[in-house]
This record gives C-alpha cells, structure tokens and sequence, in this order.
C-alpha cells in the first residue's frame, strides 16, 4: 500500500463540496498562483514552518482512511463525503489513486479538488473513482494564465474538456482577485464556459480573502499580495452584474 | 402589620417556638400560614396573573437564597438593617434573641450540627469558593420536578379529597391547613385584583384585573377551566412551593386547556401568545429579593410519553413564539426532542436558535430515556418522565428528587493523589495518603491510588446527601412537594420522612476532563516515553511550570480529549465511568434510591479552578478547569465532528445529566443549515444527550468586552444559564471568548 505526503486532514469541511466532508489537503502542487491560499502546500516535501512546526507528514493510505472514516456518519446524514485537495492532488498521483481507490471501494462520496495541470491519463485513470470534479478556472489567455500562475492554461483546458465529453460531473471554481483576474473580459469568458458547458453542476465563485498573509508569513516568504484586501461587497456586486450581463445567471458566490 | 421593626419575622419566629413541640408537619403548616400571603406584592399593572413575591428575612423555604434552606434566617440581612434603624432596647434585645434561636434552629445548622465526627473530618469546611477543598456540601432541596398535571387535573377539592382518608393524623391535618393557606392566598390576591379593577378606567386594565380576580376565585372552588385559571393556578401553587421554580412537562399540562380555549373561541391564539409572552415576561421579577429566580426558570416542551400530542405540541410552538418575542434569560426552555417528532417544532426550534437566541436547549429523547432507565433503575414510562433542572441534571416529574447536595474537585483529588494526601496550595493533609507520584511504578498504581482517593470522599458525599434529606425530613414535612410527589399522600409521610418515592441524589463533579487530560499527560510523559521523571513533574506542577517551559510544551502535546484521539479519550472514559459507578454505588451504602455524577457548570469550575495548583494538562494554576463534558478550552483542534464523537463516548447511562456547550457562528444557522441540521441529527443518533446552542462570533464578544454599552442585549450562555454578557465577570468574559467558536 502506497504512502504520501499529507498536508492537513481538516474535518467537517464545509467549503468543498456538498455536505459535511473531510478534506485531505496533500502536498505538491505545479503551479505557483501569486494569491495561493495554501503555499505551505507547494512543495512536495514536509517542511520546517518559521516558528518550528512540520508541514506535512508522511501516511499511508490506511491511516488517512482511517481518519476519514471517523466522521462517516456525518457524510451520510449530509450527503458529504471525502475531498480530495492540495496542492493539486493529482500531484502524488500514485498515492492519490490508491486514496481514491480504497475510498471508493468503501463507498465514499468522493471530490476532488484540482488545478488540471497534469497529464491526461491521470484523469483517465481516477475518472471512475471520483464523484464530482472542482475543478480551478483561473485566467482564460495562456499569457495571462503564465503569468499568474506560473503555467500555461492549454492542458488545462483540455483536460477540462476530457472530463466534460467523458460525462463527469463538474463544478467549476473561479477564484476572483480584485484588480488581477476581475477584468470584464475574463468574467465574459466564464460566462461562456457555461454556455460551451451546459451540463457543468455549477460555477462557484471564490472571492479573495487574505486569510492566507499567516500560511506566507509562516513559510518564510513574502505574500505580493500581502496588503490586498478582501474582496468587497462591492467587488462582488459589480462581478454578478458583469456576469449576468454576459447572460449567465446561475453561479454562486 | 408592620409596625414594629422585624414584625413578620418575630411573629414568624413566634408561631415557630408555639409549635415547636408539635408533629413538624403541624408546624410548618402554621408557619406556611404565617409567611403566606404575607410574602405577597402588589398585582402590578401590566400583569396578567397574580403572585409576585417578596420573602421576609425569616421564613420557610426549600431553597433559600442566603445559603440557607428549610427554616431559613437571614442574619446579616437583618443586622445590616438594624444598622439603619432606631431601636429601642427592648427591641434590640428580642432581635438579638430571636437572632441567637435561629442560630441554632435553622435547618441548615440542625444538618451540619448532625455530622458524625469522621464526616467532619472529610468534609471540613462549607466555603467551597474560598477554600481549597475536595468535596465541600451544599445546603439546600432543589430541583423540585411537582406533579402539574395533578394539581390542574384534581383542582384543590380533588386534592383535598385525595387527602380526607386519613383525617386525624397530624400529616394530613397538616396538608388540609396548607390547601386552606393557598386558598387564603389566592382570595387575598383576589380581594386585591378586585379593589384594582374597579379603580381602572382604562377597559382594558380593568378587564385584566377582573379576570385575575375571577380565576383566583374559581380556582379555590374548582379544579380550573380555562388557559389563564391554568397558569395562574400553576404559578401561585408555584410560589408557595417552591423558588427553584422548574415549571416541568408545559406543554403536557397546559395543551389541553390551551385547545380547549382555542376551540371555543374563548380566546385567538394571539391572545394566547399574549398570556404566555407576560407571563414570560413576569418571570425574572417573581420573587424580589431573590436572585436565583432570575436565572434559574425553567419550561420544558416535546418529548416522548405526551398525552394528545397534538395539543401538546400546538402549546410548544406557542411557547417557542413567547420565547421568540420574550428573548430573555428565563425562562430556559427546553425542547426535548425525538425521532418522528413534529418537524415543525424542530425548524421553529433551530430558527429561534439561528436568529441568536440562546433557547431552546435541546435534549435527545432517544439516548436520555434509556440512558435514564439505566442510571435511576426505572421503567421506560416513568424514565420519560424525566426532565432537566439547573444546568441539566435529570430528575423525574413527581416521582425523584434529586437535589445536588455535594461538589467535587477532580483535579484536586488528583493533585493530592500525587503529593500523598497533601494539599500542595494550603500545605495542609486533605485525603488518604497513599504515596507520591514516584511510588506508583506503574500508571494502573497511579490511577489506582486516584480511584480509592475519591472513592474516598464521594462516599462521604454520599452519606451527606443521604443525611440532608433525613435532617430535613425530621424538621419538616416539605407540605407542598408532598401534595405533588407521588406516594407521600399515599404513604401519610413528608417528602422527606419517607414519602418520595425515589430518593434521588446528584453529585457536581467539576474538571472531569482537566483530570482525564492530566492523567493521559502523565501516562504518555512519565510512564510511557519516560521523558519526563516523577520528580521533575511535581516539580514543575508545584512551581507553576516557572523555569519548566520544556516539561509543560510535553505535557500540552499530549492528547487531549474532544479530539476524537482514542488514548485521550479512553482515559476520559475510564474517569468518567470511575467515578459515576463509585457515586452510583452509593445507593447500596446509603438510604439513597440513587445518587448520580452531573457534570454541569455555572461558575463552579472557574472558583474551584481558582483554588487548584497547576495540573499535568498544562493547565496553569488558579486557571478554570473544565466546564461539563466540554474540551479544554481551544484544546479541541480536530473540528466539531471530532469533539462531537469524543463526547458521545462517555457513556449517559450511568450519570444525570452533562453539559454540552456548543457555540455557533451565525453563518452556520443560514449559509450551512442543511449541515447544521446533519450535523445535530448525527450527533444525537451517535449518542449525543443535549446540545445548549449559543449563536454568535467571536468578534461580537472581543467587542462587547471593550464597548460593553453596545451590547446590552447581547446573551450568552455559561453552562445552563444564560446571562447577560456584560454582567459577567472579566475573567468569564474572557473564558466564554476563548471557547472554541465554530464556522
Ligand atoms: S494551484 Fe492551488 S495550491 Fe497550487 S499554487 Fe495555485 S492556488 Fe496554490
């Protein structure tokens, strides 16, 4: 049975999909997003925080199990289940597989969480295996996309439109970045993935939050966006008329 | 009347030595005659029933506020009035007399004067707030759980006829006289709405008074009728009976004449809601000069073993709506719920909750009755019966009582458990001494040595309870429970003279998880890894951790309870069921029927913490410890779900009742509340007994402690009360803000 490299096990999650879940958190990620919520989750190796704590351990797949299946009884009142997060969880994909495996095996209601930067095999793979796809929506040009997440959108989008042909089912998730990724053009273009997508479960809206500044302070690195406020009342008033005018209508945010 | 200073209480005290010879059910009838309807205000306008009270300084009283109880004389109050009075000589020397009689008369000190000397030995001091101690008593009958429906269903010739059989006997002369005196009141009151009505212009004021008169009336004549003779009925028998005033199964007692009323038109719902909201309202200003009443009011509604459900439960939802508009600390209603309940009452009851109110609590019907089958050895009838008092210990209408007459310190067992018998704060010898820590070679020594130390003292705490019932019962008939407690009619004996049919009794265990915490620190430090040698840790606990900083962070990083962690939570587990089978065994040992742990908390486990050196949790000295069955504060890092699954492993059956504390951020009532909803059925169908619901964020109180004028209105719960946040006491403030908040 495989092992991996586990950041966090958070329990009754309720930001990551239906119900009451656990969200597996696992390390290593490809992409360098300038407002990651989880820097601590971009390498793959544990790490040391400044002020001493480990960042990530070493489990089996057993063990995390295990400390999914305390909380069965809560996803089946709720209709929750496991998310699987990172980082991109599709990062340790050995791992991930077998995670997936074992608790589809089990019966969980599986999500998970991911950026789409990964070969398409992976996906082929776990295709089976998971319930419902998060799956990141961040810039819509491959310039742009480079340039705030430090790759290019292209495998992205094919494997997002992999998924969608294989009939899976989708919610997508668009973090918001006041004056980085708010701009009518891209809204206009999320509002025609849904038109392109229609059988999509959703598209939830992720407007920034600066809860992250502690995670960047405690790895040791300086956050660009450090300073920037949370995204505001108005901020969201003016993406949903934005959104709205381009004709799509159903997202939530 | 008053024309003499201290009239009522020397005639009181007078009346008392007439009949101080007499059966003490012959005296305290007279005595009860004398105090009602003496202790009675003024119907004030506004009022939609009668029965306000202030008590005399002197007087008879299960539960008294100035600490004492039975035939209470408030000392102090009356020497700090004497300062503001001329007296004459002879008056001050018959007050001092009187003063020097009840001295000794007093039912307290006839309990304390009536310990056996090794009792005295275990238990030596009554001031659990400023001495350290292990167990300390308490002085006091409360939690009395009257029959209502009786006293409604038999009206007062039904209960006088239940009583004519043993006509002759001074017990039953006895209730004659003490339905005669409630009847006297009532007319008083009566004579007085009337006088009022007619002094009214305003219509509606009159027919307000008029019908107050009218159904003060009716009720000495006839069992009563309508809604409002209910109530009133309810709430005067109420106020003679007792201040602790739980109120019971409302909805089972008042639904019938609710439907009735609602049928026949006699009253709208609306006016309906207007009763219940001023009687609410009425509520916290009962009784004058005690503060109890202000807090300590309960209702309870739902559950299992109703009677026509439907009105039952058409008077719960009413009741929710008085609640609803009320929004005040009392009353404290509780929502008993179960599988197959009326939905409805569950969404009103989770609306009220998301909407910031503090009420109801719930309680879960279907692990409470078989967990109370087990602990009182009752059947599934009566069990269902059962209801909450004070912060949550059960207790079964008209059939148990149940007063907490003893607390217990667990961490301070613990902290002597590990400096031989010595208490480390007062240096003093406190219990058995069996050792130090370094003689118990293994952790089953060590947690052997902690069993036979509080098995130790909850024996002593066992035969007080049992002692404070048989004082009470030989100075007293407890005239007015015994109407209401099944059996004591039937029987011809007091309450406590052997009348009630379960003789219970409940112990408050405080820190039960600091202990468990605590323990599970020094199994993994000290016998497990060994990385931290006995001495060292007596050490570091006597020091306060000062110059032990690397011993503490051990001793913190240690499992915890409320993590869902199976080696913190078994020892939890093992505490817990320690010590409730050494207080449950206390019904072989003694007169008890039972004799129960609840862990409850109020403000106990910030006192008592006060008092308690550091403890191998990490715990700093003079910290609180914990509150219920509750994680230490911000120990519980694993999410709800895990605390959730920790508490449900201590085992309900064997104890009467424990607190469970959750607090909720807004969000969670309206964003999330099909998982708020999930998350409460799963955790009652795991196990869980109760949740008490506060709503709030934690910026809220940060903000309240510092502008505390902005947040008047702003109620939070500590334990099963509810007050007033910024009538709490800094270091509360600060502890309520660092229990953990959910999002
Ligand atoms: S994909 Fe997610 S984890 Fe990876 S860098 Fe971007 S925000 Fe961070």
């Amino acid at each position: 049975m495989s092992s991996g490299i586990v950041l966090n096990i958070q329990r009754f999650s309720l930001h990551d999909g239906d119900g009451i879940r656990t969200t597996v958190f696992l390390k290593g990620c490809g992409l360098r997003c300038v407002w990651c919520h989880n820097p601590e989750a971009m390498l793959l190796q544990p790490q040391m925080s400044v002020d001493g704590k480990m960042l990530g351990v070493e489990m089996t797949v057993d063990q995390v199990i295990a400390a999914v299946e305390k909380d069965r009884r809560y996803y089946e009142n709720s209709g929750g289940g496991l998310t699987l997060s990172g980082g991109e969880p599709l990062f340790q994909f050995t791992f991930a597989r077998d995670l997936l495996t074992e608790a589809k095996r089990r019966g969980l209601h599986i999500c998970l969480d991911t950026a789409g930067d990964v070969p398409q095999s992976h996906f082929a793979s776990i295709l089976p295996l998971v319930d419902v796809f998060l799956y990141d929506i961040k810039a819509h040009t491959p310039e742009q996309h480079q340039r705030l997440t430090g790759v290019e959108n292209k495998r992205i989008l094919a494997n997002l439109e992999f998924l969608y042909a294989s009939g899976a089912a989708i919610t997508l998730r668009c973090p918001l970045i006041p004056g980085i990724n708010d701009t009518p053009d891209h809204l206009a273009w999320i509002a025609s993935l849904a038109r392109r997508y229609p059988n999509l479960r959703g598209i939830d809206i992720m407007p920034f939050h600066n809860m992250a500044a502690g995670k960047w302070r405690a790895i040791g690195k300086t956050w660009t966006l450090g300073d920037l406020p949370n995204a505001s009342e108005a901020d969201r008033a003016r993406w949903l008329e934005t959104l709205r005018a381009c004709g799509y209508i159903n997202i939530r945010l | 009347m008053h024309t003499q200073p201290f009239a009522f209480e020397r005639a009181f005290t007078a009346m008392f030595r007439r009949h101080q010879e007499d059966s003490p059910a012959i005296r305290e009838a007279h005595c009860l005659a004398m105090q009602f309807p003496a202790v009675f205000l003024p119907i004030q306008p506004g009022d939609h029933f009668a029965g306000r009270m202030r008590y005399h300084h002197i007087g008879f009283s299960p539960q008294h506020h100035a600490g004492g109880f039975g035939y209470f004389c408030d000392e102090q109050a009356i020497r700090a009035e004497m300062e503001t009075l001329t007296l004459s000589e002879s008056d001050r020397a018959e007050i001092e007399s009187m003063l020097m009689f009840w001295r000794t008369e007093n039912t307290r000190a006839k309990v304390r004067a009536a310990f056996p000397p090794h009792l005295s030995a275990i238990l030596p001091s009554d001031q659990w707030t400023s001495e350290p101690g292990i167990v300390f008593p308490l002085y006091r009958m409360a939690g009395a759980a009257l029959n209502y429906k009786k006293l409604l269903l038999r009206g007062i010739p039904g209960l006088r006829e239940d009583i004519q059989h043993g006509t002759g006997s001074p017990f039953y002369a006895a209730l004659h006289m003490t339905l005669d005196t409630f009847c006297k009141s009532a007319l008083a009151l009566a004579d007085q709405a009337r006088t009022e009505a007619d002094r009214q212009t305003d219509q509606a004021e009159r027919t307000r008074f008029e019908r107050i008169a009218a159904s003060l009336t009716a009720i000495t004549e006839r069992a009563p009728q309508t809604f409002h003779e209910a109530i009133q009925m309810v709430y005067l028998f109420t106020m003679h009976a007792t201040l602790q005033c739980n109120f019971g199964r409302m909805d089972t007692y008042l639904g019938d004449f609710l439907a009735a009323d609602l049928t026949s038109g006699r009253l709208t719902r609306d006016e309906a809601l207007d009763l219940l909201v001023s009687f609410w309202r009425m509520m916290p200003s009962f009784a004058e000069n005690l503060e109890r009443v202000k807090f300590d009011l309960r209702v309870i509604i739902g559950g299992r073993g109703r009677e026509n459900i439907e009105n039952a439960d058409q008077f719960a939802l009413l009741a929710l709506d008085a609640s609803d508009r009320v929004r005040a600390i009392v009353p404290q209603l509780s929502l008993r719920c179960y599988t197959g309940m009326n939905p409805a009452l569950y969404q009103r009851a989770l609306d009220l909750l998301g909407a910031g109110a503090t009420f109801p609590i719930l309680y879960n019907d279907d692990v409470n009755i078989p967990a109370v089958m087990h602990a009182f050895d009752v059947d599934a009838v009566t069990a269902a019966r059962y209801i909450p008092f004070g912060c949550g210990e059960m207790v079964l209408e008209g059939v148990s009582f149940g007063t907490p007459n003893a607390i217990i310190n667990l961490p301070k067992a613990l902290e002597i458990t590990l400096h031989n018998g010595v208490d480390p704060v007062s240096r003093q010898p406190m219990g058995l001494a069996l050792g130090t820590l370094a003689d118990f070679a293994t952790y089953d020594d060590l947690f052997a040595a902690f069993s036979r130390q509080i098995a130790h003292f909850t024996d002593a705490a066992g035969e007080f309870q049992a002692l404070a019932y048989r004082i009470a019962g030989e100075q007293a008939a407890f005239l007015y429970f015994s109407l209401l407690y099944e059996n004591c009619i039937e029987r011809g004996l007091g309450m406590f003279s052997g009348g009630v049919s379960h003789l219970g009794g409940t112990y408050e265990t405080y820190g039960n998880i600091t202990t468990a915490d605590s323990l599970t620190a020094i199994r993994a430090c000290v016998y497990d890894r060994r990385s931290i040698a006995p001495d060292t840790l007596i050490a570091a606990l006597d020091s306060n951790f000062q110059g032990f900083d690397d011993e503490r962070a051990q001793l913190l990083a240690a499992p915890k309870f409320g993590n869902d962690d199976d080696s913190a939570d078994t020892t939890a587990r093992r505490v817990h069921e320690t010590i409730c089978t050494l207080t449950r065994n206390q019904r072989d040992r003694t007169a008890l029927d039972s004799f129960l742990v609840v862990a409850i908390n109020n403000s106990a486990h910030i006192l008592l913490g006060a008092l308690t050196a550091a403890s191998a949790d990490g715990r700093k000295a003079g910290e609180p410890l914990t509150n219920g069955h509750t994680a230490a504060n911000g120990q519980e890092r694993s999410g709800i779900t895990a605390l959730l699954n920790s508490m449900v492993k201590l085992d309900p059956a064997i104890h009467a009742g424990a607190t469970h504390n959750l607090k909720f951020a807004r969000s969670m009532f309206t964003t999330h509340r099909p998982q708020l909803e999930a998350l409460l059925k799963t955790y009652f169908e795991c196990g869980g007994t109760q949740s008490m619901i506060t709503v709030v964020n934690r910026d809220d109180l940060i903000r309240a402690i510092e502008h505390p004028e902005e947040y008047a209105s702003l109620i939070v719960r500590v334990g099963g009360f509810s007050a007033r946040f910024i009538d709490l006491p800094p270091e509360t403030q600060r502890e309520i803000v660092q229990r953990t908040l959910w999002e």
